[in-house]
C-alpha cells in the first residue's frame, strides 16, 4: 500500500451521492471523511416525498445509509462543515482547511425536545424551502440525522438564552465559535449537488409573482408528511385543495436564455407530482404541457401508467404564459396536436424547473463545462458524483457516485 | 395549387431562407411557445409554431397560402421567448418576402426588388437617370437662382404624366398581385362565410387605430413608429390627391400659402412621415430580438421611405434656405425616393400593405358564421 | 448470555414518566443487575457502561432508554465481545403514552422483560475466517467489461476478463464515432475502444481470456471457482468476485409489421448504418445508389407493448450522432427524424441541437404507421399524429430503424425452472405430474441454452432477471443490491444505457465486487446489512429436506445436497433471516437473533388475566421502514394502543409462523406485522421478505378458521417508512378489532 492509500478519502456533501460515495469507499475497507455544510445529511432527496417510479419515500433509503453510517467506523462524518481551502501536496493528495461553523448545540444533545417547548422565536424553516416558520432551536424534521437540534444563531431574540436554562444537558452554547481543522487527504470527491433554477426568473410563467405558481421542488414538499401542510397538497393563496393543476415542463429548461440542457428528471418527476395529486385529490384535473416526455429506460412504464390515469392529460405544448384572472391562473399554450391554443384555468401551476449545479466556493478550482457542471481531474485526485457532475436522476447519480467512489480508489494504487 | 399528401421534405427553402436572414428555422423543436405567446394568433389557428414545422419542411406553397404569414405583425414576442433562438419573428419576415416576390405580376420585376441587396442602386438609379433625362429632354435641367415654386424646376404637367400612368400600372400590378393572393387564401383552410364589406370595414378600422400592433409586448414602440408612418403616407396620399384637384379643378396658384388646410395637411404628413421613420430606423439600429433581424427586405424600404421624408423636408425648407441649383436637385432626390416607392410598391416590404389587409378580411371571414 | 447487566435511563423525561424503581426490581428479579442513569449517553454515562463490560460484572447489556436508532455510535460495543439490546423506552413509551399510567408502566416493564429474556438466549457471533481470493472476473470484453476490468484492476485486484468471442470491444467494435461521454456534448467522439484495448493489455493485472466461456462456476464470494473453456483448452480459476458485462444485442425490428425490415431491402438497422458510416461509403443496399434522402425511424419495436415495451434511452442520441455524421461526411444528403419525442436527456440535448443545426435534417413528430415502396425505388413513410394535418407520408430513398436493446441475459430462475421440469418430464411419478412439467417445458423452452455464468446455484444457472430480462435489482437507493452476493451486473445488460453511463456502471460495479472481497475478508455481510457478523446455524439432525430455505432465500446462499439437505454458503448470506422465518422446524438460527429468543420475548409478556380486560397485541415490525416510521410518530407525539408490545424483526420474511403460535398459546390476543410494500415496486431490501410474510401468515390464517379462531386475529400490513401518521392509526384499529373479538380463548391455558 503506497503513503497516498492510507490517507483518508475527502468527500465534499452528505445528500444522496455524497453519502453513497462515503458508504461505498468505507465499506471497502478506506478511510472517509464526510464533510457537510448543513447540519444534516440527505442534501435534496431528504425533501422529496417520493422517488419515481416507484413512488417510495426517500427516507426508506436513508434509514439503511443512516445504519451503514453509524455502524462503520471508517468515516468521520463532519457536519456544518465547509472547505475552506485546498492545497496540492505534490503527487501525495491534498490539504484541506476545513470551517466548522459555530458548535450551538453540542455533542451532549439528546434530542430531547426541552428547548423548543421554551423557544420564543422562530425563524424561515430552511427544511422546508422557506415555506413555513419554525422554532429557532429544533430537530429539523422527524428522520433527521444527527440526531442533535440546530440553532440559527442569527434569529435568537437579543439576550435570550431561554433554551440554555431549559436544557438538562447543558448541550447549548450560545458563545460557540467557529473551528479550522487541516486535514491530508489522497483525493477528493466532490458531491455538492445543484439546486433549482430560480422561479424568480421566470416571470413570464408566473414564478415570483402569483403564489399558486409554485416549483417542482416545493410541491415536493407540499406532499411531505414531514411539509409545511403535513402532506396535504393546498393552493398556497387559499389553503383549498386545488381543483385543477396545470405543470408547466422544461420551466427554464431546453431554453438557451436559461439553461440550454434537459436535466432529465422534470418529466418523471411531473409525472409522479400527478399522482401526488390524484393521490389525495381523485377528482382533481392534472394537465401536463410538455415538448418531449422523457422516460428513458423502464420508466417508460411509469409515463404509460400515468397516461392511462382518469383526470391527467399531457399535451404537447410549452406553456407560453401564466396570467391571474380574477383569483384564478389562466395557462395559455398551444396544444400542437390540435394546432388548437388553450388558455385553461388552473388553480395551482407547478413549474418544473430543472437542476443548476452549485457552483459557489470551489476551492479545487475544478474543471467545469460550458453548462457549469464539474468535470473529474483524475491527474489532481479530483472526482465529482451525482448532480455536480451531470443533471441526472437519483438512480442515477447513486449509480454514478459508487462509480466515482472507485476512480477516487484507484488513485495512488495504479502500478 | 397541388396540395399533395406524400411530402418530400427539401432543404432548397432553408437556403433561401437563409439568404433572406432566416437562417434559424431549423433550431425550432416545436415547443409551441411562440404561438401561447403570441398576441395575435387567434385561438383556432395559432401560429407561427405551424408556420416554423413548414418553413423546416420546405412547405413554401402551404406557407404562399397562409393568411398567418401575413397576420403576424412581427411583434417579436416569440423570438424573444424562443428557447432555441429559432426567431419565428425573423422566420416569418422572411418568408414574406418569398411570398412578395412569388405572387408578383410581372415576376421578373419582383425578383428584382426581392434582391434588393444588390439591385438597389439601380432601383434608385434608374428613377434618378429617368427624371435626369426627362427634364433634359424637355428642356428644364437648368436650375433657376432660387426657387420660388417647384414648378420652375419639373412643371407640374410633367409630375403628373408621369405618375398618374405609374400608378395605373402600379395599382393594376397589386391589384392582380392581391387578387391571386385572395384567390390563394380561399384555397385553403376553413371556407369564407362573414360579408366582404363588413370584414373589410372592421379590417380598415383596426388598421387605422393600430389595435392589434397594441398588442405586441416587447416590441410595443413599433406601435407608434408604424402608426406615424403610415398615417402620413395616407396624409401624403390624400394631400397629393387634392392638389391635382385644386391645381387643375380650381387653378390654385403653387405653393399654397402655410396656412392654407392642403399645406397644413402635407406638412403634418411630413412630419408624420419623418417621425415614424425615424423612430422605426433608431429601432432597427438598435436591433435585439424584440426587433428581429434587419434583411435588405426592411432597409431598402425603410430607406426608401426616409430617403423620401427627409428630401421632402429639406425641399420644403429649400426655396427658403437654399440656392436654386441645391434646391432643385433636392427635389429631383425628392421625386426620385417617390418613383421608386411607387415602382416597388407591389414588390418591396411596402407590398405588406395590401396582403396584410388581405389577410385580415380573410380572417374575419372565415372565423364568423 | 449470562452476566446480563441492565441500564435504565431516567433522561429525557423517562425518570419522570415511569417508575424506574419498579421496572428495576422486575430486573432483578429475572437476575440481571440494574442501574438507572439520569443519562446514559453522557460520557459519564457511556463509562458506567463500559465499566460493567471490562470489570466482567456483565457480558450483555440492556440498554433501555431511547430508540434504538438513536445514539449508535455512543452505544456501540464490540460485537464479538458483548451483546447489546436497546429498549426504546423514550419513544416507544414515554413520548407517546401518558405519563405515570399504569399501562405505560407495564409497557415499559414487559419491554425490559422481553430484552432480558432474549439476551439470555443470544449467543457471540462468530467473525467468519475463510481464504478468499482477490481476483475479480469480468464476464464479457465490451465497453463495460473493459471499464469494469480496468477499474478492479486500479484498485488493486487482480481480472480475468472473459470474453466468448474473438477480440475485445464489444458492440462498439468496429465504430470510429460513439456518444459523447464527456464535454463537448455537441458532436460525436472518436470511439475509446481502441485505446481502452490497448490499456487493457497493457495491465499486468488483467488476464484476457477470449474465445472463451464459462462451464461453471460454484462457490462463493471471495472463494468462486470457475471452469472455463478456451482456445488453449479447459482452465480452472479462483476469483473473488464476479461483474457480468455482457451487453445488449439490437432488437430483431423484423418482427416488426410493416416497417418493411427484412422485405424492404433499403429498410435498415441504426446498426447497419453505422458500419455504411464507417466504412465510408454511404449506398442503397437496393442498387448502390447514394441516398438522397434517408428517414430515420425513431422508436423502431421500442414503447410498444407488443415489442419492447421500455424507451433504450439512446437511440435518439444515436440517430443524433448519425445525423451529424451522414452531414459531414456526406454533405447535400438529407435526413428526416420521424421522433415520438425526441429524448436526449441531460447534457445530450446539445447533441439533439447540433444535430438540428446540419443544414439537411428534418425533425418530424410523428408516429410512423407504415413503410412501403413507392415504385419508383424511393420508399414512402406514412406518418400519423404529425403536427401538421397534412403531413401524413414522407418519401426517403434509405430508411434507418433505430432500434432498442435487448440484454444479453439469461433468466437463472426461469433456467432452474425449466430443468426442474424437465427432470419431471423423464422421472415424473405420474402421468398427470409429467403432463404439468411438458407444460412448463415449452412454456420455458426459450431459455434452453441460454446459460451464460453456469452458477452451480440451486437456484438457477444465473442472475435472476426482473422485467424484460434485466438482471436489475430493481433499487433507486442501492443499484448493486444484486441477488447473488458478490455477483454485480453492469452497462447494457443491467438496464437500457448510453456509453457515458455504462463506463460509470462499469466502476461502480467493480467497486461492488472489490468491496464484496474486502468485506469477505473481514467476515463481514454486505448490504444491507454490511458490518454484521453473525451467521446463520443449521441444526441438520433435524433437518427434513422440506426445502424451503433453500428456495425461498432471495439470494440464492443455500444449496442442496442429493437429499435437499441445505448447504449454507455462508459469505453469500446477507443475514436478512428468511431462512430462519420459512423453517417449519426451527432449526436455522443467527448467534444474535434466533427464533427461540424472540420466542423468548413473547413468552416474556405478561398477559393480564379475562376480567382485567387489558388484551395484549404483539407487533412485529420491520426494523427498516415500520420501526422507524413508530420512532417518528413518537417523535411528533402521537399516541397508539397501550396493549401493543413491539418487537423489531429484520425483515418480516424472517418471522417464523412459531412466534405466532407462542403468542396466541400465551393469551396474546392479537398478532399484527408490519412490513415494507410488495409488488412490482418492492420495498423490501430483502426483495421479497414481507411477500413471502403474507403468504405464510394466509397459511396461519386457513389454520386459524380450522382451529374456530378467527383469522382476524392476525393481521399483516405493509408500510412505508414515511407513513408515520398512519402508524398509530394502524395500531388503534386493530387494538378495536381484537377488543371487538374478546379475549383469545386460549388465555389462562
Amino acid at each position: 500500500m503506497s503513503q497516498l492509500s492510507k490517507r483518508p478519502v475527502l468527500v465534499v456533501g452528505a445528500g444522496a451521492a455524497g453519502l453513497t460515495a462515503a458508504l461505498e469507499m468505507a465499506e471497502t475497507g478506506r478511510e472517509v471523511v464526510l464533510v457537510e455544510k448543513e447540519p444534516v445529511i440527505g442534501g435534496r432527496v431528504a425533501r422529496f416525498h417520493h422517488y419515481f417510479p416507484k413512488l417510495c419515500p426517500p427516507s426508506c433509503g436513508l434509514e439503511i445509509n443512516t445504519r451503514r453510517l453509524e455502524r462503520n467506523p471508517r468515516i468521520q462524518v463532519l457536519m456544518s462543515t465547509r472547505v475552506k481551502a485546498a492545497r496540492r501536496d505534490g503527487d501525495h493528495g491534498w490539504t484541506v482547511m476545513l470551517e466548522t461553523e459555530p458548535e450551538y448545540v453540542t455533542d451532549r444533545c439528546t434530542a430531547c425536545g426541552a428547548c423548543t417547548e421554551v423557544c420564543p422565536a422562530t425563524c424561515s424553516d430552511r427544511f422546508n424551502l422557506g415555506l413555513q416558520e419554525a422554532p429557532v432551536i429544533r430537530r429539523p424534521f422527524p428522520h433527521a440525522w444527527p440526531e442533535r437540534f440546530i440553532l440559527e444563531r442569527d434569529a435568537c431574540a437579543q439576550g435570550c438564552h431561554e433554551c440554555v436554562d431549559a436544557c438538562p444537558y447543558d448541550a447549548i452554547n450560545l458563545d460557540a465559535a467557529s473551528s479550522l481543522q487541516e486535514m491530508q487527504v489522497a483525493s477528493v470527491v466532490i458531491a455538492t449537488g445543484w439546486h433549482p433554477y430560480p422561479v424568480e426568473k421566470l416571470p413570464e410563467l408566473g414564478g415570483g409573482r402569483f403564489p399558486d405558481v409554485i416549483s417542482n421542488v416545493e410541491l415536493e414538499r407540499f406532499a411531505s408528511a414531514d411539509g409545511p401542510t403535513g402532506g396535504v397538497i393546498l393552493r398556497p393563496s387559499t389553503g383549498t385543495p386545488p381543483e385543477k393543476v396545470a405543470f408547466v415542463q422544461c420551466a427554464g429548461s431546453r431554453d438557451i436564455k436559461h439553461l440550454p440542457y434537459c436535466s432529465g428528471v422534470c418529466c418523471l418527476a411531473s409525472m409522479k407530482h400527478a399522482f401526488y395529486v390524484k393521490e389525495q385529490l381523485p377528482e382533481a384535473e392534472v394537465t401536463i404541457f410538455y415538448i418531449d416526455r422523457r422516460a428513458p429506460g423502464r420508466n417508460e412504464d411509469f409515463l404509460v401508467r400515468v397516461a392511462e390515469t382518469k383526470g391527467v392529460r399531457f399535451v404537447k405544448g410549452k406553456v407560453g404564459k401564466v396570467e391571474e384572472r380574477d383569483g384564478t391562473l389562466e395557462v395559455t399554450a398551444e396544444d400542437a396536436e390540435e394546432g388548437k391554443l388553450l388558455h385553461e384555468t388552473a388553480d395551482l401551476v407547478v413549474l418544473a424547473v430543472g437542476m443548476v449545479p452549485e457552483k459557489e466556493e470551489d476551492p479545487f478550482g475544478l474543471p467545469r463545462d460550458d453548462d457549469g457542471f464539474a468535470v473529474n481531474d483524475p491527474d489532481r485526485g479530483l472526482f465529482v458524483a451525482g448532480v455536480a457532475h451531470r443533471p441526472a436522476d437519483v438512480a442515477t447519480s447513486i449509480r454514478d457516485a459508487t462509480g466515482t467512489s472507485a476512480r477516487a480508489l484507484a488513485v495512488g494504487r495504479r502500478s | 395549387m397541388a396540395r399533395t399528401n406524400v411530402l418530400a421534405p427539401s432543404a432548397e427553402l432553408r437556403e433561401e431562407l437563409r439568404r433572406r436572414g432566416g437562417a434559424s428555422a431549423q433550431r425550432c423543436f416545436q415547443c409551441a411557445t411562440c404561438s401561447a405567446v403570441c398576441n395575435l394568433a387567434p385561438d383556432g389557428q395559432p401560429f407561427p409554431r405551424r408556420q416554423m414545422l413548414m418553413a423546416q419542411l420546405g412547405l413554401i406553397e402551404s406557407l404562399a397560402a397562409d393568411p398567418a404569414v401575413w397576420l403576424c405583425h412581427n411583434c417579436n414576442d416569440c423570438t424573444v421567448r424562443c428557447p432555441r433562438d429559432a426567431r419565428p419573428g425573423d422566420i416569418l419576415q422572411a418568408v414574406r418576402s418569398i411570398v412578395i416576390e412569388r405572387l408578383a405580376m410581372p415576376h421578373w420585376f419582383g425578383s428584382i426588388v426581392a434582391h434588393a441587396r444588390s439591385t438597389w442602386p439601380l432601383l434608385i438609379g434608374l428613377p434618378l437617370a429617368f427624371w435626369v433625362v426627362l427634364l433634359g429632354v424637355t428642356g428644364h435641367l437648368t436650375m433657376p437662382a432660387r426657387v420660388a415654386n417647384y414648378g420652375q424646376v419639373v412643371p407640374h404637367v410633367l409630375i403628373y404624366a408621369v405618375f398618374i400612368p405609374v400608378s395605373l400600372w402600379v395599382l393594376c400590378a397589386a391589384w392582380m398581385s392581391g387578387v391571386r393572393f385572395w384567390h390563394l387564401l380561399g384555397s385553403a383552410g376553413p371556407p369564407r362565410r362573414g360579408s366582404f364589406i363588413g370584414a373589410t370595414f372592421s379590417t380598415l378600422g383596426e388598421i387605422a387605430s393600430h389595435r392589434r400592433f397594441a398588442l405586441c409586448e416587447a416590441a410595443h414602440p413599433r406601435r407608434w413608429g408604424h402608426f406615424f408612418l403610415m398615417w402620413g403616407f395616407i396624409g401624403a396620399a390624400v394631400t397629393s390627391g387634392l392638389l391635382v384637384i385644386a391645381l387643375y379643378g380650381f387653378h390654385m396658384e403653387m405653393p399654397l400659402p402655410l396656412d392654407h388646410p392642403f399645406k397644413i395637411l402635407g406638412n403634418l404628413s411630413a412630419v408624420f412621415l419623418l417621425t415614424g421613420g425615424t423612430m422605426l430606423s433608431f429601432q432597427r439600429i438598435r436591433g435585439g430580438d424584440a426587433t428581429g433581424q434587419t434583411t435588405a427586405f426592411d432597409s431598402f424600404f425603410l430607406g426608401v421611405v426616409v430617403l423620401v421624408a427627409v428630401s421632402g423636408a429639406l425641399v420644403e425648407i429649400g426655396r427658403f434656405f437654399f440656392s436654386g441649383e441645391v434646391a432643385g436637385w433636392l427635389y429631383i432626390m425628392h421625386l426620385t425616393g417617390i418613383l421608386t416607392l411607387f415602382v416597388t410598391f407591389p414588390y418591396s416590404k411596402f407590398a405588406h400593405m395590401v396582403y396584410r389587409t388581405e389577410a385580415m378580411i380573410h380572417q374575419k371571414m372565415t372565423e364568423e358564421g | 448470555m449470562e452476566r446480563i447487566g441492565v441500564f435504565l435511563c431516567s433522561g429525557c423525561g423517562i425518570g419522570e414518566a415511569l417508575d424506574l424503581e419498579a421496572v428495576k426490581r422486575i430486573a432483578e428479579e429475572l437476575g440481571a443487575t440494574c442501574t438507572i442513569h439520569p443519562c446514559l449517553c453522557s460520557e459519564e454515562g457511556v463509562a458506567a457502561l463500559c465499566s460493567v463490560l471490562d470489570d466482567g460484572t456483565n457480558d450483555s447489556l440492556v440498554i433501555a432508554a431511547c430508540s434504538p436508532r438513536s445514539q449508535c455510535r455512543v452505544f456501540s460495543f464490540d460485537a464479538e465481545k458483548t451483546t447489546v439490546e436497546r429498549v426504546g423506552l423514550r419513544e416507544q413509551v414515554v413520548w407517546s403514552h401518558p405519563a405515570g399510567d399504569e399501562d405505560t408502566q407495564a409497557m415499559a416493564e414487559d419491554l425490559v422483560r422481553m430484552s432480558i429474556a432474549r439476551m439470555g438466549e443470544e449467543k457471540l457471533p462468530v467473525r467468519l475466517e475463510e481464504e478468499i481470493a482477490d481476483p475479480v472476473l469480468v464476464v464479457g470484453g465490451g465497453l463495460t467489461g473493459m471499464e469494469a476490468a480496468l477499474a478492479a484492476a486500479g484498485m488493486g485486484h487482480p481480472v480475468f476478463l472473459i470474453e466468448s468471442s474473438d477480440h475485445l470491444g464489444g458492440a462498439l467494435s468496429g465504430l470510429p464515432e460513439v456518444l459523447p461521454v464527456a464535454p463537448p456534448y455537441d458532436r460525436p467522439h472518436q470511439s475509446m475502444i481502441p485505446a481502452l484495448i490497448e490499456q487493457v493489455e497493457k495491465n499486468d493485472r488483467i488476464r484476457v481470456l477470449l474465445s472463451t466461456k464459462i462451464s461453471s462456476i460454484k462457490g462463493q464470494p471471495g472463494q468462486f471457482e470457475m471452469d472455463v473453456e478456451g482456445p488453449a483448452g479447459a482452465e480452472h480459476l479462483l476469483a473473488g468476485a464476479i461483474v457480468q458485462a455482457t451487453g445488449a444485442h439490437p432488437y430483431d425490428v423484423s418482427k416488426v409489421v410493416g416497417l418493411g425490415y427484412g422485405s424492404l431491402p433499403d429498410v435498415i438497422t441504426a446498426a447497419e448504418l453505422d458500419a455504411m458510416l464507417a466504412s465510408g461509403r454511404l449506398a442503397r443496399p437496393s442498387d448502390g445508389q447514394t441516398p438522397k434522402h434517408v428517414a430515420f425511424v425513431q422508436c423502431a419495436g421500442s414503447r410498444n407493448s407488443d415489442h419492447l415495451p421500455y424507451c433504450s434511452g439512446e437511440c435518439c442520441a444515436t440517430t443524433m450522432r448519425q445525423v451529424l455524421t451522414l452531414g459531414r461526411d456526406f454533405p447535400g444528403t438529407e435526413a428526416s427524424v420521424l421522433y415520438r419525442d425526441i429524448r436526449t436527456p441531460g447534457q445530450l440535448e446539445h447533441l439533439y441541437q447540433a444535430a438540428q443545426e446540419q443544414p439537411g435534417a428534418f425533425f418530424i413528430r410523428a408516429t410512423v404507421r407504415s413503410i412501403e415502396g413507392s415504385g419508383d425505388g424511393r420508399m414512402s413513410v406514412a406518418l400519423e399524429q404529425t403536427l401538421l394535418p397534412e403531413l401524413t407520408s414522407i418519401e426517403a430513398d434509405l430508411v434507418v430503424l433505430a432500434t432498442g436493446m435487448v440484454p444479453n441475459s439469461a433468466d437463472g430462475e426461469a433456467i432452474r425452472m425449466l430443468h426442474d421440469a424437465q427432470n419431471r418430464v423423464e422421472h415424473g411419478e405420474s402421468d398427470v405430474q409429467k403432463e404439468e412439467a411438458q407444460k412448463i417445458v415449452d412454456e420455458l423452452r426459450a431459455h434452453e441454452g441460454t446459460e451464460i455464468l453456469n452458477l452451480e446455484y440451486r437456484q438457477g444457472p444465473d442472475l435472476p432477471v426482473l422485467a424484460y430480462s434485466f438482471p436489475d435489482s430493481h433499487y433507486i437507493c442501492f443499484p448493486y443490491e444484486t441477488r447473488r452476493t458478490g455477483i454485480y451486473a453492469a452497462g447494457a445488460v443491467r438496464a437500457p444505457m448510453d456509453p457515458a453511463q455504462a463506463m460509470e456502471d462499469a466502476w461502480g460495479a467493480a467497486l461492488k465486487a472489490v468491496q464484496c472481497i474486502e468485506a469477505a475478508k473481514r467476515g463481514e455481510a454486505v448490504h444491507p446489512r454490511s458490518g454484521d457478523i453473525g451467521v446463520p446455524e443449521f441444526f441438520l439432525q433435524r433437518c427434513t429436506q422440506c426445502k424451503r430455505c433453500t428456495e425461498e432465500c432471495p439470494f440464492g446462499t443455500l444449496n442442496e445436497d442429493e437429499k435437499g439437505t441445505p448447504e449454507l454458503n455462508p459469505l453469500r448470506c446477507r443475514h436478512c433471516g428468511i431462512c430462519m422465518g420459512a423453517c417449519p422446524e426451527r432449526i436455522i438460527s443467527f448467534p444474535d437473533y434466533s427464533v427461540t429468543a424472540v420466542s423468548a420475548m413473547i413468552k416474556a409478556i405478561e398477559v393480564p388475566e379475562e376480567d382485567e380486560e387489558k388484551p395484549r397485541i404483539l407487533g412485529l415490525l420491520c426494523e427498516n421502514d415500520a420501526y422507524p416510521a413508530l420512532d417518528a410518530a413518537a417523535q411528533l407525539g402521537k399516541n397508539w394502543n397501550p396493549w401493543v408490545r413491539i418487537i423489531p424483526v429484520r425483515c418480516l420474511g424472517s418471522v417464523n409462523v412459531v412466534w405466532i403460535a407462542d403468542a396466541l398459546s400465551r393469551g396474546i390476543d392479537g398478532v399484527i406485522l408490519i412490513g415494507c410494500k410488495h409488488g412490482d415496486d418492492y420495498q423490501c431490501h430483502y426483495i421479497r421478505g414481507s411477500e413471502l410474510a403474507t403468504t405464510r401468515l394466509e397459511n396461519v390464517q386457513e389454520t386459524l378458521d380450522r382451529l374456530a379462531l378467527e383469522s382476524e386475529r392476525i393481521r399483516i400490513v405493509e408500510l412505508a417508512h414515511d407513513e408515520f401518521s398512519r402508524i398509530p392509526t394502524i395500531l388503534d384499529e386493530f387494538a378495536e378489532t381484537i377488543d371487538e373479538l374478546g379475549p383469545n380463548p386460549y388465555k389462562g391455558f
